[in-house]
């Protein structure tokens, strides 16, 4: 079935061979098998936002993890009727957002919004669960991954919040006795 | 109901005779007239068969032997005719007289009190009404007419034999007295045995219906083999009685056909003796054999008379002696009077409701309620405050003591009184089969004899007084609506798809790619961007597309033929080589062009296939309908080759002007407006994606949004809400409400939520508009919005102007009640406002602080 005159168009199949070059780019699922990445770039959904748009909101209940092609996505949070900025992500090395929806439902700690137009790829937990159930040895695998990618995150967020901190925020060591 | 005449007698206590005899006496005895007059039509063969034997045959006389023929062949002729016109009318007569039966015992049914049906399985009265009313139906019609023809034939060829010769004819007699013996002892036999299969299918009619109305528990505690063993006891017992009922069936068989037999051979013996002794003609011999054989008939019909009349009278009186019961109360005032209209005063005076054997689950209970009071009864579960709800609404009486309403005991109230000034609200309301609109309804003309007293306007204002007008709204735009059912509002919905387009469009742009002539639809597919539009009768459906000659031959002359065949492969391969892992799962398909139980077929094609382009016309097709439905948007197993859309859009233009005969510059004005295409109502016209067209293949949402939808999220959390102000503004809404409401529910509404039946429900009690409103835990099952929605009703709306009396679980609602009283194990403890009982600290301030 795979003789050379067989295969269609190259243009025809260019779109799922560049999103899973994409994800295979991608921290996630980078080093899966090539069976897992091109199943998740068929199963990724594009979803584009204008500028300013909301792209998921505090409380809401989350369902999928998102990757950014292109554009800028802030990432906030409401704190006493205060809007944070957390988060600036691009299509750099922090391109992706909601990582942890792949592995388990909760309602959005954090709110997203397009800061330029921007071009996501979505990719929903319930694909993710009936990819991984055929491919029970990538998962453990990719849960490490999603775990490292959050501490990275987190990493990257509270060294944000430290360096914009208000200064009474900072204390010395507690006084010895 | 009306037909049932004060002095008649009750229904379950009339005989089975009691229909027959008077019912349609003038028809009974026009019937009878035929049976006598056919009766001569009997005999008079049998005087020709003695006649051609004795003298034609005997005078070798043609002439004689062909007129006596001619006579015997008339008189069958006729004599045939007329069992043909006594059986039609005897089958016309026991139908009518079964509709009539069945009409007034449903009527009966319906009217026994709710007690009687809790003791009662639904199997029985189903099984009663239909199956056992049938097998009566059947006996009805020839229940005087058989007998009476019966007796009267068997004395004419009796007395017909005895004049040929009286010897013979009692000697052929001998035999009937055995008979009369030995039928009915066996007949009682069969009696017993048949009474008890009725009652042993009934039971296992019953087991069947338990277990489908509980199929969801069964399945729930895997009881399947539990629920076999309860239905294989009946069927077991079944078996048993069918034996032994065919036994004795066939006993009563035997029996007949030996005696009949019997009798040729007496006949044959002695009557042939007498011929060869020549004290007998032989025509004389041949008349009294066939007068012998003709006289059996009548016997064995009443035979097999007497025994459908044991069977249809054992089925009647089982029937009668479930449903004997009178119903508690008239249905309708006297004739005297109209029903009463109350102002709403409820009184109860040491009131106690018993069940079984003495228990009290209401005992003396003293409550006076005023006119437009809100009243709310709270208690623990099995206090009896819902039961004292029922007894206010006459659903069920009072053992003891009095209930007046408005100084009127309840006792003497006909139905029609509390019906036409108590809306009750159940807490699992019954939703009925029809629409919505049926529904809301059904209370208020139960009570009313035109149907037409409550305006649109009305039904509207409750619908959305107790929130269900979203959802209304939504079961609105999904209809499909036929040219009739759209043309009195298809400006309007024009109007708002034009609201779409025009003032909401930046909006919409981001959930709607819009149709548009001359721009390619991501969004849809590839048949949707050629075609644009529908056929009325599905002419260009995707399936029918590659046997169209017009369109197949549009897609080799703008070079799209061979494009899209490749396309339909790439999809195919692609496809097969990334799912063939997981070709069982549907979820996989969702965003696919080719459908799960397709994957086997496709997969086999591309075995054969050599190369993107088969030569096969049916291969071909295969691929071509994958490519046809192929949406570029939503398929990303493979891309949209660019130079495709140029072509695409080129080959659109040509099928609307060549094919179909859109003028496309006409598609291109936005806007209202006539339609565009002259012949829109005629069935089977087509109707192009153009502003002007309502399309009737569409959903009215579709038809509203006229595009594709890119993202249902947004549209639905975003503007939904958009475009119902903007509706609302123009007053469109209402077109959409209206349709909404002829949303077919189901069977017991099962296509709504539990949400929307509760809704509907106290809808449907809202829109009767009665003095007095009783909600028995009726908004328990709503959330909390629509709950407090409701509350804020009671509030606001039916304050001073209703009484309300509202059972109610949940204490945070009782403070907005005029008084609240308290029951426990069915006594009334304490009564008084939310603050009185707060600050009393007993059983209510138990219940309230246990609830928190």
């Amino acid at each position: 079935m795979d003789s050379p005159q067989q295969s269609p168009d190259i243009e025809q199949v260019e779109q799922l061979v560049d999103i899973q070059e994409l994800f295979n780019r991608s921290f996630i699922f980078s080093g899966a098998p090539g069976g897992v990445t091109k199943l998740f770039a068929y199963l990724a959904k594009r979803e584009t936002y204008t500028k300013g748009e909301v792209i998921l909101e505090e409380g809401k209940p989350c369902d999928r993890c998102f990757i950014i092609t292109s554009g800028e996505v802030d990432i906030y949070q409401h704190y006493n009727d205060r809007r944070f900025h957390l988060q600036l992500l691009t299509t750099g090395s922090l391109n992706y957002f909601g990582e942890l929806a792949l592995l388990s439902e909760f309602k959005w700690f954090f709110s997203a919004r397009a800061w330029t137009d921007v071009t996501l790829l979505s990719i929903s937990r319930e694909a993710f669960i009936k990819v991984m159930e055929r491919y029970p040895e990538s998962y453990q695998n990719t849960v490490k991954k999603i775990i490292n990618l959050r501490i990275n995150r987190f990493v990257d967020q509270s060294e944000y919040l430290m360096a914009n901190i208000a200064p009474d925020a900072w204390r010395e060591d507690p006084p010895e006795l | 109901m009306t037909k049932k005449a004060a002095n008649s007698v009750r229904i379950t206590e009339r005989s089975l005779f009691y229909w027959i005899l008077r019912r349609h006496r003038s028809s009974q005895l026009f019937l009878l007239l035929i049976i006598v007059v056919s009766l001569f039509f009997k005999v008079y063969p049998l005087e020709m068969q003695k006649r051609i034997i004795n003298e034609a045959i005997n005078l070798k006389d043609l002439e004689l032997l062909y007129l006596y023929c001619g006579l015997y062949i008339g008189a069958v002729v006729i004599a045939g005719l007329l069992k043909y016109v006594t059986n039609v009318l005897q089958v016309y007569m026991g139908q009518k007289i079964l509709v009539e039966m069945r009409e007034e015992l449903y009527s009966h049914v319906l009217q026994l009190p709710l007690q009687f049906y809790r003791k009662m399985q639904p199997g029985t009265v189903i099984s009663a009404m239909t199956a056992e009313l049938n097998a009566i139906g059947f006996f009805l019609g020839g229940a005087i007419a058989i007998p009476i023809t019966s007796v009267l034939t068997f004395a004419v060829f009796l007395a017909f034999m005895i004049n040929l010769n009286p010897l013979l004819a009692m000697l052929s007699m001998v035999i009937y007295p055995f008979e009369l013996v030995v039928i009915p002892y066996l007949q009682n036999k069969y009696n017993k045995l048949n009474k008890e299969r009725v009652r042993t299918t009934r039971k296992m009619a019953n087991v069947v219906n338990e277990s489908i109305s509980g199929i969801q528990e069964i399945h729930g505690n895997t009881s399947y083999e539990l629920e076999e063993k309860k239905l294989l006891i009946f069927v077991d017992k079944l078996y048993k009685l069918m034996k032994k009922l065919f036994l004795v069936k066939y006993g009563i068989k035997f029996a007949n056909n030996f005696f009949q037999s019997l009798g040729p051979f007496i006949l044959f013996l002695v009557g042939g003796y007498m011929a060869i002794n020549g004290q007998f003609t032989l025509g004389a011999l041949v008349a009294f054999l066939s007068a012998y054989e003709k006289v059996y008939d009548p016997w064995k019909e009443l035979i097999e008379y007497y025994q459908s009349y044991q069977d249809a009278h054992i089925r009647y009186a089982q029937i009668m002696k479930i449903f004997d019961l009178d119903p508690p109360h008239l249905m309708l005032p006297p004739p005297e009077r109209e029903a009463y209209s109350f102002e709403g005063n409820i009184r109860l005076q040491n009131v106690s409701y018993i069940v079984g054997e003495g228990v009290r689950l209401l005992e003396d209970i003293n409550l006076e309620i005023k006119k437009n009071e809100q009243i709310a009864l709270v208690g623990f579960s099995g206090s009896g405050k819902s039961t004292l709800a029922l007894l206010i609404a006459q659903l069920y009486d009072s053992s003891q003591g009095t209930i007046t309403i408005d100084g009127h005991d309840i006792e003497d109230l006909c139905k029609r009184d509390i019906g036409s000034n108590v809306a009750m609200i159940a807490q699992q309301p019954f939703i009925f089969t029809g629409t919505i609109a049926d529904n809301l309804l059904y209370g208020v003309q139960a009570v009313t004899d035109a149907s037409a007293t409550v305006s649109r306007k009305q039904i509207h204002a409750v619908v959305r007084a107790v929130g269900l007008e979203d959802d209304v709204i939504r079961f609105g735009l999904q209809a499909i609506l036929t040219p009739d059912q759209c043309a009195p509002c298809r400006e309007k919905f024009l109007r708002m798809r034009q609201i779409v387009q025009t003032s909401l469009r930046d909006e919409f742009a981001q959930a709607i790619e819009f149709y548009d002539v001359d721009n390619y639809l991501r969004y849809s597919t590839i048949r949707d961007n050629i075609v644009f539009g529908d056929s009325m009768e599905q002419e260009f459906a995707v399936s029918r597309l590659p046997d169209h000659h017009q369109f197949m031959d549009l897609l080799v002359r703008e070079k799209l033929e061979k494009p899209l065949i490749t396309l339909g492969f790439a999809i195919a391969k692609q496809t097969v080589d990334l799912l063939a892992d997981f070709q069982d799962d549907e979820f996989f398909f969702r965003d696919n062009p080719m459908e799960m139980k397709e994957f086997t077929s496709y997969s086999e094609l591309l075995d054969r296939l050599k190369g993107p382009q088969p030569k096969d016309a049916g291969e071909r097709k295969l691929l071509l309908i994958l490519a046809l439905r192929y949406i570029p948007e939503k398929h990303s197993i493979v891309s949209l080759p660019s130079a495709l859309e140029k072509k695409i859009l080129s080959a659109r233009h040509s099928f609307l002007k060549t094919i179909v005969m859109v003028d496309i510059e006409q598609c291109k004005t936005t806007g209202s407006g006539a339609s565009i295409v002259p012949i829109f109502s005629e069935v089977g016209s087509f109707i192009p994606f153009c502003p002007s067209e309502y399309l009737y293949t569409r959903s009215l949402r579709e038809n509203i949004l006229f595009g594709a939808v890119k993202s249902e999220q947004i549209l639905v959390e975003h503007l939904r809400e958009l475009a119902s102000k903007a509706f609302a503004d123009e007053q469109l809404l209402d077109e959409i409400l209206a349709i909404g409401l002829g949303f077919e529910v189901g069977s017991k509404g099962d296509r709504l939520s539990g949400g929307q039946k509760q809704k509907l429900a106290i809808a449907r009690a809202f829109l009767k508009d009665a003095p007095i409103l009783i909600m028995d835990e009726a908004t328990a099952s709503l959330d909390n919005t629509s709950q407090a929605r409701i509350q804020e009703l009671l509030e606001t709306d039916f304050r001073g102007n209703k009484t309300v009396i509202a059972v109610i679980h949940r204490l945070d609602l009782t403070p907005a009640y005029d008084r609240i009283v308290v029951l426990k194990a069915g006594r009334i403890t304490e009564q008084g406002t939310y603050d009185e009982l707060m600050d009393k600290k007993g059983d209510f301030y138990g219940l309230a602080t246990a609830e928190s």
